[in-house]
Order: C-alpha cells, then sequence, then structure tokens
C-alpha cells in the first residue's frame, strides 16, 4: 500500500496536468493581482475555487478513467491487492494536491500580493473539506461514466466552464441576471466560493451552504459508486 | 496431480450462453492450450478459473482451492497476463516490476526477472516508449514476480510480428522449464501445435475436444493429398491400395487421395515396382483440418 502510494505519487508529478492545475490559479491569482487593493476578499477565494475545481473536475476522473480504460484496474483484480486500494489513493493523492494548491495560493497571495487571509483557521478548513469532497464526487461520477479517459477529459472541461460561469468565476456575480446568480449560489462550486468568501469576511460560512456541499457529497458519491464499473 | 480441475462450468449474460459446460483439468508442469476462434468462451473460461468472473454453475479447483472462495489465496499463487491490458504511460519497468512484487507475500527478485526476460538495459524506460515485444516480455515478466505456481497467458503474440512471436514462444517454453504450469490461451493454430502439451479445442462455450496438439490432428479421418511426378518406370495401379480413395494422372503429375496413412503403401508399392519419382510431396495435416473436422466448419471463417 506504501509502495503504491509513492508510485502513484511519482506518477502524479510526471503528469503535465497536474502542473496545470497548480499554475492555471496561480497564473490568474498573479494576473489579476497586480490590480487588486491591498486587504482584496475577492480574487484569493476565487482562485481557490479554480483550483479545487480543477483538480476535482478534470484531473481526478481523467486519471481514473484511464485507469480502467486501460485496463489496470482489472489487471490488479487478479493480484492480491484489490483494485480498490488504488481508487483510494488516488483519492488521498488528488487531495493532496488540491490542498498544494490552496497552500501555493495562499502563500503567494499573503506574501507577495498582500491579500487579506482569514484570521480565524476552522471555518476555512471546514469551507475546504467540504467544497472539495463535493468537488471530488462530481469527479468520481465523471470516472463512473465516461467510457474512457478522453470522454472524461471532455466531460470534465464541458462541465468547468457552466459551473466556474455559475459560481461567478468568470464574472462578477452582481452583473449577471438574479435568478441565474441565485441559482449559481446552490452548485457545488458555487456554494464552495460563497463559503470562502464568508470565511474572507471573517464570518462563518453559511451553514445551509455547507449542508449544500455536505448533499452533493453524499448523494453524488453514492451515484458514482452505483454507476462505476471496474472494467 | 491436477492443477486446475474445472466441472461443467456455465456462465451466460442476459439471454446469452457463453459458456455451456466447460470440463477440463490442467496437470501439473504442462503447457496446457485453449484453442477457439473469437467469441468460443475461451477467455470467460480463464477469467473464471481466474477468479475475475463469478461462474452460474459448475465447479472449479485452483490448486484445491475456490477461486471465488479463497480468492486471496489463490491470486497468491497465480501469475496472469491479461488480453488488451496496459500500464500507466509514465511508469517505469523497474518500479511496475517493484510494485507488482509488493503484492505477494512471497515474490521473486524481480532484478532477476529483468535480466531473464532481457529487460536489464530497459529497467529505467518509461512503458510508454517501450516497443510491442518488450511490453509483452515485461507482461510475462510481471506475471511471474509473485512467484506462480500456474501463469495464465492471454492471446499473448496477437498483434506481434512472426519474428517476435517465434522468441515469445521460446520464452514460454522457458517459464514451462522453470516448473511453473502455463495455461496459454490462443487462437492460432500454430502456437499451440508449437507449445502445447495438451490442447483443449473450444467452440460454441463447449469444449470439443481435448488431446495432445499431434493426438487431434491424428484423430481426424480427412481425406488429405500426395502428390509426385514420375520420373522411370511404368506407372502402377495404386487404386486398390488400403486408404487410397483416389487417382489421378495428367501427364507425370500423379495426385492421390487417402484417408490415415495411405502415403506409406503408396511409396512402398512405388519402390517394389520400381517406379522412381521426385517433387514427392503430402499435405501435411495441420490442427487447421483438426477444427474443421471437429466442428463442421473452418477455423478462419469464424473470426
Amino acid at each position: 500500500m506504501t509502495k503504491l502510494a509513492i508510485v502513484e505519487l511519482k506518477l502524479l508529478t510526471r503528469e503535465p496536468g497536474a502542473m496545470f492545475a497548480l499554475l492555471i490559479p496561480l497564473f490568474i491569482l498573479v494576473v489579476f493581482g497586480s490590480s487588486i487593493e491591498r486587504g482584496d476578499t475577492v480574487l484569493l477565494p476565487m482562485a481557490l475555487a479554480i483550483a479545487v475545481g480543477l483538480v476535482g473536475l478534470y484531473l481526478l476522473p481523467t486519471t481514473m478513467a484511464t485507469y480502467r480504460e486501460r485496463g489496470i484496474l482489472r489487471r490488479l483484480s487478479t493480484t492480491p491487492v484489490r483494485p480498490g486500494n488504488l481508487l483510494v489513493v488516488q483519492l488521498l493523492l488528488q487531495f493532496v494536491l488540491a490542498l498544494t494548491a490552496c497552500a501555493l495560493l495562499l502563500a503567494v497571495a499573503g506574501t507577495v500580493l498582500g491579500a487579506h487571509l482569514p484570521t480565524r483557521v476552522l471555518p476555512g478548513v471546514l469551507a475546504f473539506l467540504f467544497g472539495t469532497a463535493a468537488m471530488f464526487a462530481v469527479g468520481l461520477l465523471i470516472a463512473a461514466v465516461a467510457p474512457n479517459g478522453r470522454a472524461a477529459n471532455g466531460i470534465g472541461v464541458l462541465l468547468y466552464f457552466p459551473m466556474a460561469y455559475l459560481a461567478g468565476l468568470m464574472q462578477p456575480t452582481d452583473q449577471m441576471p438574479t435568478i441565474v446568480a441565485r441559482i449559481g449560489e446552490y452548485t457545488p462550486l458555487g456554494a464552495f466560493r460563497q463559503c470562502l468568501r464568508d470565511v474572507w469576511a471573517d464570518a462563518a460560512p453559511s451553514p445551509l451552504l455547507l449542508g449544500v456541499l455536505a448533499a452533493y457529497a453524499v448523494v453524488v458519491s453514492i451515484a458514482a459508486a452505483k454507476y462505476f464499473r471496474w472494467e | 496431480m491436477a492443477v486446475i480441475e474445472v466441472n461443467d462450468l456455465r456462465k451466460g449474460y442476459a439471454d446469452l450462453t457463453v459458456l455451456d459446460g466447460v470440463s477440463f483439468s490442467v496437470e501439473e508442469g504442462e503447457i496446457f492450450g485453449i484453442l477457439g476462434p473469437n467469441g468460443a468462451g475461451k477467455t470467460t473460461t480463464v477469467e473464471c478459473v481466474e477468479g475475475l468472473r463469478r461462474p452460474d454453475g459448475g465447479s472449479i479447483r485452483v490448486l484445491g482451492l475456490d477461486p471465488v472462495k479463497d480468492g486471496r489465496k489463490v491470486r497468491e499463487q497465480v501469475g496472469v497476463q491479461l488480453q488488451h491490458t496496459q500500464l500507466p504511460e509514465n511508469i517505469l519497468v523497474w518500479e511496475v516490476l517493484d510494485l507488482y512484487a509488493s503484492f505477494y507475500a512471497k515474490p521473486r527478485d524481480w532484478r532477476g526477472l529483468l535480466e531473464e526476460w532481457a529487460l536489464t538495459e530497459k529497467r529505467n524506460a518509461r512503458f510508454g516508449k517501450l516497443s510491442g515485444g518488450q511490453k509483452q516480455r515485461l507482461f510475462i515478466a510481471l506475471a511471474l514476480v509473485g512467484n506462480p505456481q500456474v501463469a495464465f497467458l492471454d492471446e499473448l503474440t496477437t498483434g506481434l510480428d512472426p519474428q517476435a512471436r517465434r522468441t515469445t514462444w521460446e520464452l514460454i517454453k522457458r517459464v514451462r522449464a522453470s516448473g511453473v504450469t502455463v495455461v496459454l490461451v490462443s487462437h492460432f493454430m500454430d502456437e499451440v501445435e508449437e507449445l502445447c502439451d495438451r490442447v483443449a479445442v473450444f467452440d460454441g462455450g463447449r469444449v470439443v475436444a481435448m488431446d495432445t496438439p499431434s493426438g487431434l490432428v491424428d484423430g481426424i479421418d480427412a481425406e488429405h493429398h500426395m502428390r509426385f511426378t514420375v520420373m522411370a518406370g511404368d506407372m502402377v495401379e495404386l487404386g486398390g491400395l488400403p486408404g487410397v480413395t483416389g487417382v489421378t494422372r495428367t501427364g507425370n503429375r500423379v495426385v492421390v487421395t487417402g484417408r490415415g496413412d495411405f502415403a506409406t503403401a503408396v511409396t512402398a508399392q512405388l519402390a517394389r515396382h520400381h517406379v522412381l519419382v521426385s517433387d514427392l510431396r503430402i499435405d501435411k495435416r495441420t490442427l487447421d483440418d483438426a477444427f474443421v473436422a471437429l466442428t463442421g466448419r473452418s477455423f478462419d471463417a469464424t473470426h
């Protein structure tokens, strides 16, 4: 199991997609960061939501669907090790990747850009955990229904843009039609960003939105488990 | 001792019957061939024996164990090379061997396997950069890294060029020589004829014959031909010889048709009457003929 985790970690570092998930949000942060005021509370939550969204919707499903497509899960089921171990290891590693991406953003924004960092840690951790769980659940569902890695990649990208739009990551929500903005608030990515904004405003994230994220995480994961095929 | 025993195995999907009462046994130390056209149920059978699929009926014993109930114990002692599986593009040769070795309680030293399968030079190469033959050798090495008693090799040479196929055959013989029982799934007649001690011929989800390759060939009672050119001497009457069913003559060219070992009788008769012939050719009967005789249709036409 340890060896499996080490090898998978090495494979992840050789995957160009992992670099993108780290660098794209950082790039956005730095480009737009030059024009923010000190103590800004909008940009950093946006970049964090983008980072977690990229890992959950793009990297996670592509990796898992590719493993199934290439028969790696099936090959593993002929050994004494269960293929489920590989999925668990992958989930953990992708979680670590999301965490790394966010830590990188926080470090850069906090030091170089002088953006506002929330004073309380616990609400931020809660928002991160619930948001990541919801995004990963969606990623798992994509992995479950996509016939192969390329399709998973395509579905991930196709879902990412509307979700990012609805979440107000492409256009400020106050410039969107009210109804669209309201709907967007209850999408996984939208609820996640909203929670982060609350945290950055040094308020506790709304229990309703955390509940929405938890519901997404549970319901969508169950659907993913139901539709998942090993081969 | 039988390493694998399969009795009346049945498996179907929806209204499609894939296996319709398959029975066979594999003895320790042999190369056992599972031969048949695509869709005959070969792979499904092997997957049931490996414990990847749950049969609908019948019994399977692998090393005395039930592959479903004692799955883990069976998988410890069985090595598998699957059809159509790949590895991650970016994994290194040594990494994947090291990784798979860690799955087993008593693995083989993978460094020795690298050497044995001529992969030492490629130990730091990525899987995606290997040639077809190198990938194939890596898959065999992976099937052996757990130090198994039985190795399943499924359609090992499909997609390889003739040279690489020959090389792979030598490697399979070496696997057996190292004391591992081999179950070889194939739809190539020549491969099975070359390698297998015994063969089960599958057709339509059943085993239609089981014997040594030469036993299968000898067992068929099909007509075949013998051709020669008369060089000197007067042609003698051959029609009455045992097994001969027909003689045609065009100038000096003679074609004799017959069953069984009629060629011996024909050559003896020619020698007795001092008939000198050249260009003597006897159509060799092959497993292809055996297959046609067993199933009533051509092997190639079915896939």
